[in-house]
């Protein structure tokens, strides 16, 4: 858990608007069925994009093409600068998660980890150390030398995640990373995603934790029924989304009072006064308290919580 | 190619190739089938078909209790008989099974277990990764064979006897002990054949679903047809096309001399099952869902 080893291949002295991950015009369908319907997205180089949605709502399905497991009914996927047939040379500087953990119950962990480390193009020589190393990072060095089958659940997560991990990656897939751990376990995957992050490695994860996404992510997506409603940096997202302004005060009647005379209506909010947007900009606020007497702590910018945005996007477009 | 990871950090030996090596994943391939509890459970049945038949005869008494098949009845007293017997017997329901369980999971339960995924994702290029399941399928083919053909020359010895380490032929003929393992050598390496194709059908079977199950009914299932089929006197054209039609020759070995025509045919057949149910494989694992 400590002392970690760089996880992440350096990236590339990335340009700005590098991307790890690109699709246009994905588009998958079983049957009458549509599971994700012309997507385009990009994952930029070095973000952490939380991919959010229902369940149903085709992340796993956009994930399962972006890694070149599921044949697009249409469109393209572009991962780490490799497409079409070329993806799968992507491959070894990825590490993913998805659906869940694959391992054979009657071995144990680490004898699981070390048969998935044969077949990692990227190591070499002794395949010990890079799966101790995993094991460690994901806090399952005690339990290494169990039977997988008697893993709880968490434990099963964990050892998919150390899978991941056992190559420095420059793109980390995680699916519902988070299934089935307990707190502790959600603290390491999230310290795991930093970690990552820090290294320079771009981290996709999905999830309907909207907490979990909010906490460790810079990027969201919002899939509903196979189709992206938004995609972007999340700060962004939630400042678009808010507006207006909080100001900081413990004369919240007198507030009130001054910015109604200023021509601004406002009312009493969590922490001080809330000033929907429109009327006057911060300045001119700041003005008109100050100008009544108003003593002023502090004004800024209202942000949404990630969950009414979620909860605006997907209930007006049901 | 990409050629980003060159300063990778020191704690592992970082490589720049874009698939692992062959010899590593066929390797661990074999390591992993004979490490499975099913594997040796199996290994050790097919161990008994010998010792069980040559105790049985031994205990019901020597020459002349003809009641039982004529390969088996010939094992009394002639004990380097009882191998090719042993697999005459094994051949017909165990070994089968045995291949088919490998086959089975080899594909089909890698992926009921989500660890075909994994192995897509290293990634294990789609045709290496028949490569790799192939091997491991015949390391448990030949071992299943060695098992019963080791386990009755020395139960056929030890147990049945004979006369002072000599194969007496279904022709009356008396051979040497170094000629009797020749034979014996050659009934197994047919045998061996043989079970490949049976492992080639259950690979393509085992390429389109993620149910090990379905792999097992379709290969016992199809043995159970191919011998209803071939005992049908109208059918009889249809005989050049099953695989168990050719099953009797390993009698023949048991000849002096030693008649080729139906080994060398039967080998054949199993040959085409082979190039077949290969072809078949890697077709479907190169556009399955991983």
């Amino acid at each position: 858990m400590t002392a970690a080893p760089s996880v992440a291949a350096p990236a590339t002295a990335a340009a700005p608007d590098a991307v790890a991950a690109r699709v246009r015009g994905l588009r998958k369908t079983f049957g009458a069925t549509v599971a994700v319907d012309d997507v385009d997205l990009d994952v930029p180089a070095g973000a952490v994009l939380g991919m959010l949605g229902p369940n149903g709502s085709g992340k796993t399905t956009l994930i399962r093409m972006l890694l070149g497991l599921t044949r697009p009914t249409a469109g393209t996927v572009e991962l780490l600068g490799h497409a079409g047939d070329d993806l799968t040379a992507a491959l070894p500087d990825v590490g993913a998660l998805v659906e869940g953990p694959g391992f054979h119950p009657f071995l144990s962990g680490r004898d699981n980890l070390l048969r998935a480390a044969t077949a990692e193009p990227r190591l070499d020589g002794d395949l010990r150390g890079p799966v101790d190393a995993a094991l460690e990072r994901v806090g399952l060095a005690d339990a290494a030398r169990r039977r997988y089958r008697g893993y709880s659940l968490g434990m099963k997560q964990r050892l998919g995640l150390a899978a991941a991990l056992l190559v420095p990656r420059r793109l980390v897939v995680l699916d519902e990373p988070t299934n089935g751990l307990d707190p502790a376990g959600t603290r390491d995957v999230r310290r795991v995603v930093a970690e990552l992050r820090d290294a320079g490695a771009t981290v996709l994860l999905s999830s309907h934790l909207l907490a979990e996404v909010e906490a460790v992510c810079t990027h969201v997506a919002v899939l509903q029924t196979g189709t992206l409603l938004v995609s972007g940096e999340l700060r962004a997202l939630l400042e678009a989304d808010a507006g207006g302004l909080v100001v900081s005060t413990p004369d919240v009647d007198d507030a009130i009072l001054a910015l109604r005379e200023a021509g601004a209506p406002s009312y009493r909010a969590e922490g001080g006064v809330a000033v929907p947007p429109g009327a006057l900009e911060a300045p001119e606020i700041v003005a008109a308290l100050v100008g009544a007497g108003v003593a002023v702590w502090e004004v800024h910018r209202r942000r949404a919580h990630l969950e009414e945005l979620f909860a605006r996007l997907t209930e007006e477009d049901a | 190619m990409t050629t980003v990871s060159a300063s990778a950090p020191p704690a592992s030996r970082a490589s720049t190739r874009s698939v692992a090596p062959l010899g590593r994943l066929a390797a661990a391939e074999i390591r992993w089938v004979l490490r499975r509890p099913r594997t040796l459970v199996l290994l050790g049945l097919l161990a008994l078909v010998p010792i069980a038949l040559g105790v049985g005869i031994a205990l019901t008494g020597g020459p002349g209790d003809g009641d039982g098949p004529g390969l088996v009845a010939a094992v009394a007293g002639n004990g380097l008989v009882l191998p090719i017997a042993a697999l005459g017997l094994a051949l017909s329901l165990l070994l089968p099974l045995t291949v088919a369980t490998a086959a089975a999971d080899a594909l089909a339960g890698e992926a009921a277990h989500g660890t075909l995924r994994g192995l897509l994702l290293a990634p294990v290029g789609r045709v290496r990764l028949v490569v790799m399941k192939a091997a491991g399928v015949l390391t448990v083919a030949v071992l299943a064979v060695l098992v019963v053909a080791v386990v009755g020359v020395l139960t056929g010895l030890v147990v049945v006897g004979g006369p002072s380490g000599t194969m007496i032929t279904l022709s009356g003929t008396t051979l040497g002990l170094g000629e009797a393992l020749g034979r014996v050598a050659l009934v197994a390496g047919w045998t061996i054949v043989q079970l490949l194709a049976i492992a080639a059908v259950a690979l393509a079977v085992s390429a389109f679903t993620e149910h090990p199950l379905v792999v097992l009914a379709a290969v016992l299932g199809g043995l159970i047809v191919f011998g209803v089929l071939a005992a049908v006197p109208s059918l009889e054209w249809l005989q050049p096309l099953l695989l168990t039609s050719g099953w009797t020759a390993g009698a023949d070995a048991l000849r002096d001399p030693l008649p080729l025509d139906g080994l060398a045919s039967s080998t054949g057949r199993a040959l085409v099952y082979v190039v077949l149910g290969a072809a078949v494989t890697v077709w479907q694992m190169r556009r399955r869902d991983g």
